[in-house]
């Protein structure tokens, strides 16, 4: 990160001229305070708790290490991987974070293709059913996570809607509650709206005129999207899918609500080896693990936007 | 096809096999995303209820005087009612400059800042606060007011920088530029050009941020309880000691929040800000 | 546009000056209508409960460049977008060298479109834009390299293969287009507005280069503007185009000459417009409308028949010519003078040498230059 940045501005071609190389103070401390308060109650919990799951158990680390049991403690100066070592060694975690990888695929995979589906209807071929699709792909950004978990557990439970519906048909329809099924449609119904913003307004932003060049020079409905919308929409396709996945990978309440007890995802294993376990050393390493696959999206995320910028020849 | 109806793509039209198809999508779609609510609203309103029946057998407005009638619950809701527009104008405090900083100035680090914000989504939530309940006992504020807010503003520091940069980033200069032009102070500019035509954005920020603090239970049942209690962390325990109906009746009562703010700002938000928000620039 | 070198400047107008030069204006008028080229009949469309395009009829005869000219709304782009396929007509038949086309998606229709903003694809680089129509039709790749080289070369544009549209300026990136549309070898091309985004410099070159290379393939052309000089100077002939309908469609010399309604004569070049009547050169108090063109009316010191006395109010260097605004009892008359400007107050005849009469928009003066004067 250089000063040598380009403009930010979206208006380009304005009058103003304004210098760059140079240091400025203002923006920089009008910057400052989220910055710093992320450093402080983020980023710094983050290192102490990197020392702490590497067996550093001196300074503010000190009265959790006591309270809690099992801690590795780093006997030499340059830590320990005991603690990473035990629970990358422990079935259940391993279980766990083969789960959680295989929602987070499956949940973004539906989540994106839905999304994809109704902005390409929305974008293609609009009207009353497109806008109504889209409508409804959003309500959920209206409903408190907490609340949509526990309104698709009693939909799916034994006695819910799915279940009574069908057996007024005479069909046995499976209970999805408390199983990875029901983790998965929880995912994919929070998960949706974002996307569904993200993706629309993205495929929106392809200008007409865009695809029927593509439609002049003979492009079919397939290639059209293939050649011409997706690939001008790349960017916030790719942020919907990091952020959806980002957020399905860490996600606690739907997980704790809808799956059961075990297997289910690092989310519920992170809380449960804190508070009811009382191994706070290892739920701080799987804390790490997921922050690792969440870290690798997050940079797919940024290396995206940075290639945009190039593409368009602003970089 | 009436004359006042535009047909786009006549020659690709639908057939009926693809119309069919279509509606079988939408119906799905009602029932996946609708069917819950509807389903757990019923709740809130039944007496008794036996599989395999589509509807209760008899019906109760008893659930509602459960829940308003008892004094924790109505606790959780003044809580709830009251770190929530705390957290947005804390945060609005903190962040608002910022974004503007983003969208108006070129400094060093511009970049690497806006994307250490983001970073701290990538961190899962779970984790961070099992890592910042070790610093909260060191700065005493495990059951504090200000430990609950910072908790809470936490969760909200990215749609308040985000999205009113790119608000701020899409008001045009020259119309700043008309204003210093015809007489008005920088600080004049910004209250009457810059912040009106940025408050869109800023609005969908502030609902975001609103809904993220109302809705926040994980961080806040670490840190504030038993002390502080909100209508999320209640809902939790809601769910483990009390009739399913009740938590139907919190449920609804959680969401009306929710569902008022989004659907103030339900234009703006479908308008694209949010999209906007998140491509750094 | 800044960017346009110097080198290429010189390339493009060395390849198309020849082909220029050998194009005399209005030719594409005598060949026959046989059925080849663009047919359009009873062309109709209704938008939100108003008609757009009424009953619209026109014939654009093998290898002929028509414009549509009209102002804003006038149903020029509308037809075009039609024509093109991208609109669906309410009634009406589109014929492309003999073959009804209306039924047609865009994808399906012989004919390729220049867009008004270009509609490049930022993602492709410029080769990729021009091959995609060929990939399209599944050429081999050989095949697709050769055609996408030859017709970069035709638009002298074989130096940016690789540069995305982004990086090339907005003169370079109208070319693209124009290669992307002629890869198609279509059997008509359209074109919407193509100079409008140009500046006015470019605008002269490259609407050049198209009628050049328009000229050199002999390809069936349709080109939208509202710009009446841009149209004056590459049609064959021009449709002038006024709520929906064709006013007059005819040689540029010949609208110009002799348009047939007020509205023509307005749209297409320069008119002193009066309400009044027209008798023996002077302009009296009257129902109808009288147009007269500023190069029509003379200014002279010394009295001739048919002039009246004329005080210079204004003069506007115009370059070549002057524009002079003459005084006379009857009308105040803008003239275009060559030679020796004459000062502002100085006194002097000037005759009208011709005038065109219109009565409910319609003409309806004897198409006769009075007393044998010539513009």
């Amino acid at each position: 990160m250089t000063v040598t940045l380009p403009e930010r501005t979206a208006d380009a071609g304005t009058t103003s001229v304004r210098k760059r190389r140079t240091f400025r103070p203002v923006g920089f401390l009008l910057a400052l305070p989220p910055v710093l308060l992320i450093l402080v109650f983020v980023g710094f919990p983050i290192v102490l708790a990197l020392g702490f799951s590497l067996g550093f158990t001196g300074g503010l680390n000190h009265t959790v290490a006591i309270i809690g049991q099992n801690v590795h403690e780093s006997t030499s100066g340059f830590g320990t991987l005991a603690a990473y070592q035990e629970v990358f060694s422990n079935q259940r975690f391993l279980t766990d974070l083969g789960v959680t990888v295989l929602v987070t695929v499956l949940a973004t995979v539906l989540v994106i293709s839905l999304a994809l589906g109704i902005g390409l209807f929305l974008k293609l071929r609009g009207g009353r059913i497109a806008r109504l699709l889209s409508g409804l792909a959003i309500v959920p950004l209206f409903i408190p996570v907490v609340i949509s978990s526990w309104a698709i557990l009693t939909f799916y439970s034994g006695d819910g809607f799915m279940r009574s519906f069908f057996a007024h048909l005479g069909v046995e329809f499976p209970v999805w509650s408390f199983t990875m099924v029901a983790v998965i449609i929880g995912s994919v119904w929070t998960s949706l709206p974002f996307a569904t913003l993200m993706i629309t307004s993205g495929l929106q932003a392809v200008p007409d005129a865009m695809i029927e060049a593509a439609r002049d020079a003979g492009a079919g409905f397939v290639r059209i999207v293939l050649s011409v919308i997706v690939p001008m929409a790349f960017i916030p396709i790719i942020i919907a899918t990091t952020f959806t996945a980002i957020g399905v990978v860490g996600s606690f309440t739907v997980p704790y609500f809808l799956g059961p007890n075990s297997p289910n995802m690092l989310g519920v294993d992170m809380s449960n080896y804190f508070s009811s376990f009382n191994q706070p050393q290892q739920s701080v390493v799987m804390a790490f693990a997921v922050f690792v696959i969440a870290s690798g999206l997050a940079a797919l995320y940024v290396w995206a936007n940075f290639r945009s910028a190039k593409e368009q020849g602003k970089a | 096809m009436t004359a006042t109806v535009t047909p786009r793509r006549r020659k690709s039209g639908p057939g009926p096999a693809v119309m069919l198809l279509v509606g079988l999508f939408v119906l799905l779609m009602t029932i996946f995303i609708i069917g819950p609510l509807v389903w757990l609203g019923l709740h809130a309103f039944s007496e008794s209820w036996s599989y395999p029946n589509l509807l209760p057998s008899s019906w109760t407005m008893r659930w509602w005087q459960v829940v308003l009638s008892d004094k924790s619950l109505g606790v959780a809701v003044q809580n709830s009612l009251f770190f929530a527009p705390m957290t947005v104008l804390l945060s609005s405090i903190i962040c608002l400059p910022a974004a503007y900083a983003f969208a108006r100035h070129e400094f060093w680090g511009r970049r690497t800042f806006l994307i250490g914000l983001f970073a701290t989504n990538a961190f899962p939530k779970m984790g961070l606060f099992v890592t910042i309940a070790s610093l909260f006992y060191a700065l005493n504020l495990m059951n504090t007011i200000t430990g609950v807010l910072i908790i809470h503003i936490l969760g909200t520091v990215v749609f308040m920088t985000w999205i009113p940069a790119a608000a701020f980033a899409a008001v045009p200069r020259s119309l700043e530029e008309a204003a210093r032009d015809a007489g008005a102070s920088k600080l004049r500019v910004l209250t009457s050009v810059t912040l009106p035509m940025a408050f869109p954005g800023i609005l969908v920020a502030m609902v975001m941020s609103f809904l993220a603090s109302f809705d926040e239970a994980q961080g806040t049942y670490l840190v504030g309880a038993p002390v502080f209690m909100t209508m999320p962390t209640q809902m939790y325990s809601l769910v483990l000691n009390y009739p399913n109906q009740v938590a139907a009746v919190f449920s609804i009562l959680l969401a009306i929040p929710s569902v008022a703010l989004m659907t103030a700002a339900h234009k703006h938000i479908a308008g694209g800000h949010l999209a906007e928000g998140f491509q750094i620039k | 546009m800044t960017l346009f070198s110097t080198r290429d400047e010189t390339e493009v107008s060395t390849t198309t000056e020849p082909a220029l030069g050998g194009a005399p204006a209005g030719d594409g008028g005598n060949r026959a209508a046989s059925g080849e080229g663009l047919t359009v009949r009873g062309l109709h469309k209704v938008l939100g409960g108003r008609t757009i395009i009424d009953n619209l009829d026109l014939q654009v005869n093998e290898g002929e460049l028509v414009s549509l000219l009209g102002p804003s709304g006038c149903g020029k782009t509308t037809t075009l977008r039609m024509i093109a396929g991208f609109l669906d007509p309410d009634g009406g038949s589109i014929q492309v060298n003999g073959r009804e086309v209306s039924h047609l998606g865009a994808e399906k229709r012989p004919s390729a479109m220049v867009f008004q903003n270009y509609a490049l694809w930022p993602h492709m680089t410029v080769f990729k834009n021009v091959a995609f129509p060929l990939k399209l039709r599944k050429r081999p790749k050989k095949e697709i390299e050769e055609r996408v080289d030859a017709v970069l070369e035709l638009v002298n544009l074989l130096h940016h293969k690789q540069s995305r549209p982004a990086r090339i300026s907005g003169g370079e990136q109208q070319r693209v287009a124009l290669a992307r549309a002629l890869v198609q070898e279509p059997q008509l091309l359209l074109l919407d507005e193509p100079l409008s985004n140009l500046d006015a410099k470019l605008r002269v070159k490259v609407r050049e280069d198209i009628r050049g290379i328009q000229q050199r393939l002999g390809i069936t052309t349709v080109i939208v503007t509202h710009d009446q000089e841009e149209a004056m100077s590459i049609s064959d002939r021009i449709a002038v185009m006024n709520a929906g309908k064709i006013e007059q469609f005819s040689t540029p010399a010949d609208l110009y000459a002799r348009p047939r309604t007020e509205f023509v004569a307005t749209f297409v070049g320069s008119l002193n417009r009066f309400e009044g009547s027209y008798r023996d050169g002077r302009i009296s108090d009257g129902s109808d409308v009288v147009g007269v063109r500023p190069e029509d009316v003379k200014f002279s010191r010394e009295p001739v028949p048919g002039s009246l006395p004329a005080v210079v109010e204004r003069v506007v260097p115009r370059g070549h010519f002057q524009e002079l605004f003459l005084r006379r009892e009857d009308a105040l008359l803008r003239s275009f003078a060559s030679g020796e400007s004459p000062a502002v107050g100085e006194a002097g005849h000037a005759l009208i040498t011709r005038a065109m009469t219109f009565r409910g928009d319609q003409r309806v003066d004897a198409d006769q230059p009075v007393n044998g004067g010539q513009a």
